[in-house]
């Protein structure tokens, strides 16, 4: 047990110390006059503005840089540093390992110590533009001359009120890895890909054997991610979370398609028993079982279960298959929560280093350097005897001239992990819902946990007290 | 002209006492500054923030608001606090039911073993230097559905048991594992209270009769009844900022079973962004808890004197 002294420095020092940190002047440099050094003085005013070479800008930007265990990532990122110096020789590009982290990116800004470029996921972007934690780099996008071939399923993710925040990297529609091998070697079925409900329920529960600890499937139970988790059945059950009309917020989640998503997961626990007996699993708890052969199914971004279950489980590409988050009935959409990874600019930095840092985002984007580095990483995990696991959805268009050559790519390597074309053809993403997301991830994880919990649970009366809740809470104080 | 004279010999008097004082205090007040500034900068400035932050709307990039009591509105307001102080007071009585004779238990026992004493100590003690992560990771898998205590159960004919996943266990399972962990701490204080207990007492006690029981009733635990006084205020207080585990174990679940006061604090400061909420709450509980230390403070100065 910590001493109090430990939450203190934790919740009350912080604004002191973050305060006087920044300084407690909105930290927003690019907003003061004068803070820009590139900003023409004063005298200059009706003197033509001169044309400015932006490689030759001395600037120094620190840059989102991959933790110490990846390091094929690190040698990708330092050849990019490299490559990019010699473009711009007088670029300072600082390493920065910090991983965005909702929990820390306020303390972050607040101490003005978020790097000028870092990584987000795709349900942050509404959040961090409201918060005034992302630059508007709207300018500077929509003068990108690949603006056009960037994928819109996953750009449009970070395009708030028609302005643009963030850059994307991969993305996914949540899934379903499948461990093939547990239902091989119980003779069951292999599912149609095109399943529904009732077949994941089926297949569920003849693989799950609670005496020796393994389950059919392993919904998430713990944190935010069993709302997150839920919300794939509720989408696919026609419901949605919320509904916007002229500003005001509703919470729709506890419909008609609510009740039959919780109703399912009722009938995943107490019916067919083949969720895990210990269900309260976080992402990283549920991936491991996954990849231990504890539980035959997990529900995530398919590219992270494939990926723990190949490099660190020990499985073959065989052994897995990913499935489409099932339709409620035949002929059903597959819809999946869209989520993804993304480069947002700090909006404390100043223009130059905003412009500076957008383009070493964008750097190796759509260039042949770019192949050439990803065909070195997938070599390079070769020669670790590891699998390379790309994303379901890229920042390019599949259907680009640049998506042809990494399909062409990731072909000539027998090391990269190929989705089944029927999966691909299948998958639905949806994104999250506009406003309060985690928030609402949040309250349905107690409903969820009250249902796995408690056998002959109300779930109208549980959603509809958790709507309301919601509502009174979060919706109602959104100013229209 | 006697007036004029004796002035400046009253006046310089004093000074001398004064300049007198301060060069034998000076070093020691030169010692203390490095703590008065330490503890200014990190505690008492930030509480004195914390306070003022819990009138205010955090925010560190745009400026704070001024919302007069609505964070404590919001306090008031929420379900999810009622909830929280009913665990965490649930949590309080658990670990001094479950946890708090450990100890005093252990520290008694080893004092009577005539060998190995110092092994037992050692062993005892061992637990508390495990780090979190393992301790977490060891008790998930002795909790485990298909885990060793659950094998032996069913070896016994007893039902399986959901240590954390069931509401009516997840709290006591949480608090098994800390006092696991934390009682060599503990039973070293008791241990040297009760070493120091003169030997003469007991010989004394053995001479009329008295048996071990007889001894420890009448004599040890008289004895330490200071010490004891003192270490349920400590435990008080510690459990009361309990969140640690409940966190890492079970983010508070299922249905906010394990969610203590505490855990409460941490998510809305860092998972809800609102600070201004949290220091309302961090408020409320430095009162609460000012009480507590009041009254650690009064039983160790009453408890000093005594011992």
């Amino acid at each position: 047990m910590r001493k109090f002294s430990m939450m203190m420095a934790l919740v009350m020092s912080l604004t002191l110390l973050l305060a006087a940190c920044s300084g407690n002047n909105g930290g927003n440099n690019a907003n003061k006059p004068g803070s820009d050094p590139s900003a023409a003085p004063s005298n200059d005013v009706g003197a033509p503005p001169a044309e400015e070479d932006i490689t030759q800008k001395k600037v120094s930007i620190s840059i989102y840089y991959p933790t110490p265990d990846r390091v094929e990532d690190r040698a990708l990122e330092d050849d990019k540093i490299k490559r990019f110096n010699e473009v711009f020789p007088n670029v300072e590009v600082i390493k920065s390992d910090w991983q965005y982290n909702p929990n820390e990116i306020g303390i972050k800004m607040g101490a003005n110590e978020a790097p000028t470029l870092f990584n987000t996921y795709a349900s942050e972007g509404k959040f961090l533009a409201e918060k005034g934690w992302a630059a508007d780099i709207t300018e500077l996008f929509n003068n990108y001359e690949f603006k056009d071939q960037m994928n819109p399923v996953l750009q449009d993710l970070f395009t708030v009120d028609g302005k643009v925040y963030g850059i994307a990297q991969r993305g996914y529609p949540t899934g379903v890895a499948v461990n093939k091998k547990m239902l091989d070697e119980k003779g069951i079925a292999i599912p149609p890909f095109d399943w529904t409900w009732e077949d994941m329920l089926n297949t569920a529960k003849a693989v799950s054997d609670p005496d020796a600890g393994i389950s059919g499937i392993a919904p998430m139970g713990k944190g935010n991610e069993a709302g997150w988790n839920w919300t794939n059945f509720l989408f696919t059950a026609g419901g949605d979370i919320q509904s916007v009309d002229g500003g005001k917020v509703t919470a729709t989640f506890n419909s008609d398609a609510g009740v039959k998503a919780m109703e399912y997961y009722n009938q995943l626990k107490w019916e067919a028993n083949a969720i895990p007996l210990d269900w309260a699993l976080g992402w990283g708890d549920a991936v491991s079982a996954f990849a231990q052969s504890r539980t035959a199914m997990v529900i995530a971004g398919p590219d992270g279960p494939v990926d723990q279950g190949l490099n660190q489980g020990g499985m073959s590409p065989d052994d897995i298959l990913v499935y489409p988050i099932p339709a409620y009935e035949k002929g059903g959409k597959h819809y999946g929560v869209l989520g993804g990874d993304f480069l947002v600019i700090n909006p404390n930095a100043t223009k130059d280093e905003q412009e500076i840092a957008f383009r070493y985002a964008t750097f190796d984007y759509f260039s042949d350097k770019g192949l050439e580095s990803l065909e070195q990483n997938i070599q390079a995990r070769k020669a670790d005897n590891k699998f390379y696991v790309p994303a379901v959805l890229q920042y390019f268009k599949s259907d680009s001239e640049y998506g042809a050559k990494v399909t062409e790519l990731f072909g000539k390597h027998d090391n990269v992990y190929q989705y089944g074309q029927e999966t691909l053809g299948l998958i639905d993403g949806k994104p999250e819902s506009q406003f309060n997301t985690q928030d609402y991830y949040g309250a349905m994880t107690n409903v969820i946990q009250e249902v796995f919990s408690k056998e002959g649970v109300d779930i109208k009366a549980q959603l509809d007290m958790t709507a309301k809740l919601v509502q009174e809470k979060f919706y109602d104080t959104i100013q229209p | 002209m006697e007036q004029s004279t004796a002035v400046p010999i009253s006046q310089s008097k004093p000074q001398t006492q004064r300049s007198g004082k301060i060069k034998r205090y000076m070093w020691g007040y030169l010692f203390l500054l490095p703590a008065i500034a330490i503890f200014t900068l990190f505690l008492w400035l930030p509480i004195f923030k914390g306070v003022m932050s819990s009138f205010y709307t955090i925010d560190f990039v745009k400026g704070d608001s001024f919302v007069g009591l609505a964070n404590y509105k919001t306090v008031f307001q929420d379900a999810d606090v009622l909830v929280s102080v009913k665990n965490t007071l649930y949590y309080m009585g658990l670990a001094l039911v479950i946890g708090f004779w450990v100890p005093i238990l252990f520290a008694v026992s080893i004092s009577e073993m005539r060998r190995f004493q110092g092994f037992a100590r050692v062993a005892a003690y061992l637990p508390y230097v495990v780090p979190f992560v393992v301790l977490y990771g060891v008790w998930r898998w002795l909790y485990d559905p298909v885990g060793p205590i659950n094998a032996v159960l069913k070896s016994l004919g007893i039902g399986q048991i959901s240590f954390m996943v069931d509401r009516a266990w997840s709290m006591i399972s949480i608090v098994i594992m800390e006092t696991w962990q934390s009682f060599g701490s503990a039973m070293l204080i008791y241990l040297a209270a009760v070493l120091s207990v003169p030997r003469e007492w007991y010989e004394a006690a053995e001479i009329d009769g008295a048996g071990v029981w007889q001894r420890i009733r009448h004599i040890t635990l008289p004895a330490i009844r200071g010490q004891i006084l003192l270490m349920l205020m400590l435990q008080l207080i510690a459990t009361s900022q309990g969140f640690q585990t409940q966190y890492a174990m079970l983010d508070g679940g299922p249905n906010n079973a394990t969610l203590t006061y505490a855990l409460l604090i941490v998510r809305y400061a860092f998972v809800r962004q609102d600070y201004g909420v949290a220091s309302a709450l961090g408020v409320l509980m430095f009162f609460a808890l000012s009480i507590l230390a009041i009254i650690q403070f009064r039983i160790n100065n009453r408890g000093g004197v005594e011992s």
